[in-house]
């Protein structure tokens, strides 16, 4: 597969001090954002024992690992180690960085190597992420007016008026997730409601 | 002293304890072996709740057998602010989640039991159900994240709040992730950063909340 | 395939007192069907092939799959006779059998997994302790181990350095020796009887001989289960769900002792299942 950038979730779902789990292309991602706002995609490993990082806490401009608080600091490069407080970990114990970009409200993410920027998604504003039991396909059949790949976009009827609505497709391990931005005078409530719709009617071709 | 037979396992126990803790209701806990012994299905528990369920809280000559009612009466003793708003549409609607909470119960609640404690029913079922109740409460949050609302009615942590808790912030326990609900995720994270706010197995303390430990 | 090694020992299956009140156990063991029941009074485990071997030991029922290669260890503490004996009960865990025996050996998450109980910030440090693999009984023992807790036990009030022995007795079960709050003379004793369901799912039964004559029954039952149950979130989020035996994929420091020899002991005695051999 060739490497491209994913979304993995919206700006507004992770404040500062918080720590979720995200995916690119099959890799568990652990991403959070330090206390100053700093914004990183790490594998979601403790090296150490195995944990996920997704589930430890954020202190400053570091994040520990919940089993046995090792903390990572900036690039991912091992702290401190409480067990052994006098220690400086040695340099070797590092956690894979990913590159993760925050742009349009829409935090995306690509290996450290990627060249260049995010995809654009302007003139839309974000709405909420939701996952889907069912296939890309299944989605693009009930929705016709929705055209793209990896980045779905069209003009959809939400309470009676035309709406430009973008959905960005994750492919994650548990199923399909789309982050959904819409245009900037929907009413969010009914542009909320119309995703709902378009999962269940998408749920239903399928389960049909 | 108000007196609550309690499992320190069980989601409905804790949601009583988390109450009393967040309004300050000191209990007097009388532990119940209700795994592996299942005490709760004596004939001498049976006296005290026919339906051989936990809590059971007893303060004098009143016993209550349902969870959302012992959050009523702690919150309306000790902290009437957690009953929500007085008007009639707030009101309703926190009569709405504490029954929608016995769904979140009848669903990852059993989840959480089969995976756990081994008992005997149809997980698929369960689990399916329990995304269809988290898919109903993300959606509702999320409308109240639009609104700048942090909180399933008012403006303030209601006993609405605290009824849905456990069960949510437990899923993971019967195999249902919280990745894909993102405001349930950020609503559990604002309960659990209350003053006074007690964690239970599965539900970790925010360690982010206590400062860094000086190092020597 | 199963290695012969891993099918002549000895695995937990079952609670005793719950067979002997007539429930029968439906269940797997490595992989395989297994049934546990009362036949005429006596506790049968009946698989796939056959009758298993079977004892009856620490409030539980142990089965061997194979041809045993030496009897149950022995815990003599279980046989004092003023020891709160206590059977805790199972708990489903989806991971590696052998990844919950090895948190079970580890004390370093204390305080961030069992925190203002088993340990709490600022005292995070591990002192060094001394780990030997016994040659007489064949065990993995871990001794002169410290650590600073808040609540050590149901029946301690404030915090205590604890000590600690550990000891791994079989593949998949493992006992320590702690610090009895009630008593300057003896020991606490804590089990975790691991049943390996398959390589990824497992069934623990903790178990306790106490000192302990005041604490209700259900309390005991109770703390012991809320210490494991904050264990099992950690234990359903590992990565792999395998315990890798192989030194480079996880990094472990002077704390890790008890989990390097354990996973040294089972590499050597190819006591595998449960294990990754190489990083994938």
């Amino acid at each position: 597969m060739t490497p491209r950038w994913t979304a993995t979730g919206l700006s507004q779902d992770l404040p500062k001090g918080v720590v979720m789990a995200g995916h690119w292309q099959g890799h568990d991602l652990a991403v959070w954002r330090s206390a100053t706002g700093r914004l990183q995609a790490w594998n979601d490993r403790c090296p150490h024992r195995g944990m996920r990082l997704s589930h430890g806490f954020v202190r400053g401009e570091t994040l520990a690992c919940i089993y046995h608080g090792w903390v990572y600091g900036a690039e991912g490069g091992c702290k401190h180690i409480p067990a052994h407080p006098a220690l400086t970990p040695p340099a070797t114990i590092t956690v894979t960085a990913f590159a993760c970009v925050e742009q349009d409200g829409v935090i995306w993410v690509a290996p450290a190597d990627m060249a260049g920027s995010p995809p654009a998604v302007s003139g839309v504003q974000p709405l909420r992420s939701v996952s889907l039991t069912c296939d890309l396909a299944a989605v693009l059949a009930v929705e016709p007016a929705l055209l793209g790949q990896d980045i779905l976009r069209g003009t959809v009827q939400i309470d009676g008026q035309g709406h430009d609505v973008c959905l960005l497709v994750q492919n994650n391990p548990a199923g399909l997730t789309l982050h959904a931005l819409c245009g900037v005078r929907a009413n969010k409530v009914a542009a909320s409601h119309w995703v709902e719709n378009l999962r269940r009617r998408a749920e239903m071709k399928v389960a049909a | 002293m108000i007196q609550l037979y309690d499992y320190v396992l069980s989601a409905s126990c804790y949601k009583v304890r988390l109450m009393a803790a967040l309004v300050g209701v000191k209990m007097d806990l009388e532990a119940v072996d209700f795994h592996p012994g299942r005490a709760h299905k004596s004939v001498e528990f049976a006296q005290l709740n026919p339906a051989g369920t936990l809590p059971v809280m007893v303060d004098g000559d009143m016993i209550l057998t349902e969870s959302t009612a012992m959050l009523v009466y702690l919150a309306k003793r000790a902290g009437p602010q957690w009953l929500g708003p007085d008007d009639a549409k707030s009101a309703a609607q926190v009569q709405q989640w504490l029954a929608f909470s016995g769904r979140l119960a009848a669903s990852l609640g059993m989840a959480r039991l089969h995976d756990m404690l081994l008992y005997k029913g149809d997980i698929d079922a369960w689990r399916a159900q329990g995304h269809a109740a988290l898919r109903e409460l993300e959606a509702a949050l999320t409308e109240r994240r639009f609104a700048g609302g942090e909180w399933l009615v008012g403006d303030t942590p209601s006993i609405a709040d605290i009824a849905c808790f456990p069960n949510a912030a437990l899923s993971q326990d019967g195999g249902v992730s919280l990745d894909a609900y993102p405001s349930v995720r950020l609503w559990t994270r604002r309960i659990r950063a209350l003053d006074r706010f007690i964690e239970m197995p599965g539900i970790h303390r925010l360690h982010e909340l206590s400062p860094t430990p000086k190092v020597a | 395939m199963i290695a012969q090694e891993v099918l002549n020992e000895w695995y937990p299956v079952a609670m005793a007192a719950q067979i002997r009140a007539g429930q029968r156990r439906v269940t797997q063991l490595l992989g395989q069907p297994i049934t546990v029941e009362l036949q005429k009074g006596a506790i049968v485990v009946t698989g796939q092939g056959g009758a298993l071997h079977v004892t009856e030991a620490y409030g539980h029922v142990w089965a061997c799959p194979g041809t045993p290669a030496h009897d149950l260890f022995p815990i003599p503490e279980a046989l004092e006779p003023c020891r709160r004996l206590v059977d805790v009960g199972v708990v489903r865990v989806k991971c590696s059998p052998l990844r919950a025996v090895e948190n079970f050996l580890d004390i370093a998450h204390f305080p961030f997994v069992h925190t203002d109980v088993l340990g709490a910030e600022p005292h995070t440090e591990v002192n060094r302790y001394e780990v030997q693999i016994r040659e007489d009984s064949d065990e993995v023992w871990a001794t002169k181990v410290t650590f600073y807790q808040p609540q050590a036990a149901k029946s301690a009030e404030g915090g205590i350095v604890t000590q600690y022995m550990y000891r791994v007795a079989a593949p998949t079960a493992a006992v320590l020796y702690k610090t009895c709050p009630n008593r300057t003379d003896a020991w606490d004793v804590i089990g975790i009887f691991v049943q390996p369901l398959t390589e990824e799912l497992c069934d623990v039964w903790p178990w306790m001989a106490l000192y302990d004559d005041v604490t209700p029954q259900a309390e005991l039952i109770a703390f012991q289960q809320m210490i494991f149950l904050q264990d099992r979130s950690i234990l359903e989020n590992q990565i792999p769900r395998l315990l890798p035996l192989d030194p480079g994929m996880e990094i472990p420091t002077q704390a890790d002792l008890t989990s390097i020899a354990y996973r040294r002991w089972l590499k050597k005695r190819g006591l595998t299942y449960g294990a990754q051999m190489v990083a994938a």
